[in-house]
């Protein structure tokens, strides 16, 4: 809810989603996440730069830094200049310090034919972000000398915000009932060796929207599930093979967009995730059951009336008037320890489909694939994400931890499912064969 | 284009092993290509340390501002008692504790509980010279005591720093170390009040220590009660 007064000094209140990641946020940790979008010839940084200039003022709730309350935290309007883009790193998705850089929570870089944006989850979450970079790709290629109208989805970076784009939907569609999970059984946790701060090891494969979708098809399964599936079943053999005396359940974390079920044009947070599971003590599952369990979870779990219910749990959670007069700090503290039990414990992983990147024909035309990154998790294990655009699908692993097992497995499955895969990787590689890690 | 031989994928043309399993790339009709610039920059970059030095300059300054003021009010009030002495050494003491962990970087665990303790013996020293009966019972009873205590704290600190072991050993751990550090509490007041020793309240928190830790033991051990344990309490 933007305050509108004649300086621009508009702050927003942090959203439900908001307050979680900026309690996680810590020295060495901030949820963040990042887009890519490979063109079709190399970019030219100060073409993107204008570019940049004329968007932002369309996004006012990207153009945000944090600010420390005495109760809570919030977004207040950054009227430093900026934000630049720059040239990129090895390691990406470093943490935010809300000191430095002018403040932004947002990040800009080019590399070759490479354009990335990374943002801060408290701004927006991922189908949010992609609204400013589909729109920053229109007005980059326009500059470029392209002519690219304003549709599927392309804002208009000649007309001001709408109010809808900026509200809180959680606060929107709250219900009347809320609805408080027991507490999940704790999972497989599938962590490793940390890496020294700061490496982010980041693997990316490549593949054919249309031959993953024929084959999850042959499952009777969507891409999301399908490969919801494969990655359960990566984890449960990884957890087999370490023979323990008990196995875990394995169980993934799948943020789903709330925006298809409550129609809202918010470029904020409006996420929540569903658990999918197998629990390997109850007996073997062979991989067309496990693809049918994630098939009927999502199914019968992912509804209208429960999801609201669960976000209306959380929302009244944090508008509770005991709850609101403790003192950020320590809120924060006490939301992070809340969080080490109910969003780490009872998960081994984090997989989430940002399916089809939308663009017309003429963007089509220049961008030759997207990728996605989702930053570190709060332990030493690999998140996975996936976006696709035209026919490639980007399937990227990232992680802070120095084994490979997760990501080598997941596309050794995919390869002997009879799907091409196409890999690159950050990752170090010695080529005289060595390895930080023992590896299989 | 390559594949990796053990994996199957197809990896990037300068690539020199694959990234999943890192066999290294032997293709005769395709040698790496070392033009084209790799899938991903190479230039490492990371973002710099979170400085802490403003609140550190600000507890600083509060604790300076709190022994000067003190000092300055003791001229007036009561200058026959140096009460003042009291408050400037336990800023002193907060000081050692708080700032120099802001400040320094990475300073490993032991030096810094080792600086702690030498703060708390100083101020205790500091106090045993304003008070009556002199500096004897700082030597014969609070040194030995500071000591141990100290050791105990030194010995927690290294054994709990990593924090792999479980709850259930940590506070089999912790009940132990307090179990001992009121059975030479008491030898050391015995010793310096009656010049022997006669236990008797430590015999009981020893006892009591014990009590609670040997059903811990006994739950660490047995598989099935370790686990019951960590359903009830979601460990
Ligand atoms: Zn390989």
């Amino acid at each position: 809810m933007p305050r509108q007064r004649e300086d621009h000094k508009d702050w927003y209140k942090l959203d439900n989603a908001g307050v979680l990641y900026t309690a996680l946020q810590k020295e060495e940790y901030s949820a963040l996440y990042r887009f890519s979008a490979v063109m079709d010839r190399p970019v030219d940084p100060a073409a993107l730069q204008r570019a940049l200039d004329k968007t932002m003022p369309r996004f006012p709730s990207f153009r945000v830094r944090m600010r420390r309350g005495y109760f809570w935290n919030y977004l207040e309007f950054n009227d430093a200049p900026g934000p630049f883009v720059k040239e990129d790193m090895s390691n990406p998705c470093q943490p935010v310090r809300y000191r430095e850089d002018s403040g932004w929570l947002i990040r800009f870089f080019y590399y070759e034919r490479r354009i990335s944006l990374e943002v801060f989850h408290a701004v927006s979450d991922g189908a949010g972000s992609l609204v400013l970079f589909r729109t920053l790709l229109a007005v980059y290629l326009r500059e470029l000398g392209h002519e690219i109208p304003n549709t599927c989805g392309v804002r208009d970076v000649d007309t001001p915000p709408e109010p809808e784009e900026l509200e809180d939907a959680y606060a929107r569609y709250i219900g009347k009932t809320s609805l408080h999970g027991g507490r999940e059984r704790t999972a497989y946790p599938n962590t490793g060796t940390p890496e020294p701060f700061y490496t982010l090891n980041t693997t990316m494969g490549f593949v054919s929207v249309a031959q993953v979708k024929e084959k999850a098809k042959s499952y009777g399964a969507s891409v999301t599930e399908y490969l919801t599936a494969v990655l359960i079943q990566t984890i449960l053999d990884k957890q087999h093979r370490e023979n323990p005396r008990r196995e875990k359940p394995v169980a993934l974390a799948i943020p789903i967009d709330l925006r298809s079920f409550f129609p809202s044009e918010t470029v904020r947070n409006f996420i929540l995730t569903a658990r999918p599971s197998i629990d390997p003590a109850l007996g073997e599952y062979s991989f067309p059951e496990i693809v049918a369990q994630v098939h009927h979870y999502l199914r019968l779990n992912v509804n209208r009336q429960r999801l609201r219910a669960v976000f209306t749990g959380n929302v009244r959670y944090q508008s509770n008037k005991l709850f609101t007069i403790i003192p950020s700090i320590f809120k924060n503290r006490g939301v992070s320890f809340v969080y080490k039990s109910t969003g780490v414990r009872p998960y081994s992983g984090t997989y989430t489909n940002l399916g089809v990147f939308q663009v017309s024909p003429e963007m089509a035309a220049h961008i030759e694939r997207m990728e996605i990154i989702l930053g570190q998790a709060t332990v030493p294990r690999v998140h996975c994400a996936s976006i696709s655009c035209g026919d490639i699908l980007n399937i990227t692993f990232a992680g802070t931890l120095c084994e490979s097992d997760t990501e080598r497995e997941f596309f050794r499955f995919l390869v002997r499912e009879g799907i091409h895969v196409r890999v690159e990787s950050n990752r170090r590689c010695d080529p005289k064969g060595g390895s930080p890690c023992p590896t299989a | 284009m390559s594949y990796c031989v053990n994996c199957g994928v197809e990896l990037d043309g300068t690539a020199h092993a694959c990234p999943l399993c890192q066999t290294p790339v032997m293709n005769p009709r395709q040698p790496v290509d070392t033009f084209s610039p790799p899938p991903f920059p190479t230039r490492r970059k990371e973002v710099p340390p979170v400085s802490k030095r403003i609140l550190a300059v600000l507890l600083s300054a509060m604790l300076a501002s709190a022994a000067v003021c003190c000092g300055v009010l003791n001229l007036v009030l009561k200058p026959e008692l140096h009460w003042s002495v009291f408050v400037i050494g336990a800023a002193i003491m907060v000081w050692i504790w708080l700032v120099p962990p802001l400040l320094l970087r990475g300073i490993p665990l032991p030096v810094r509980l080792l600086l702690d303790i030498v703060a708390v013996g100083l101020y205790v020293y500091l106090i045993s010279r304003d008070v009556r009966g002199g500096t004897g019972w700082f030597l014969g009873l609070a040194l030995p005591i500071i000591l141990t205590g100290g050791a105990v704290v030194l010995f927690l600190g290294l054994v709990l720093q990593n924090g792999k072991r479980s709850i259930l050993s940590g506070i089999t751990i912790v009940i132990g170390a307090a179990g001992a550090v009121s059975f030479f509490a008491e030898l050391f007041v015995d010793r310096w009040l009656y010049q022997c020793w006669t236990p008797e309240w430590s015999l009981i928190v020893v006892t009591i220590c014990a009590a609670l830790i040997v059903p811990l033991i006994i739950v660490r051990r047995v598989p099935s009660l370790r686990e019951e344990a960590r359903r009830r309490f979601h460990m």
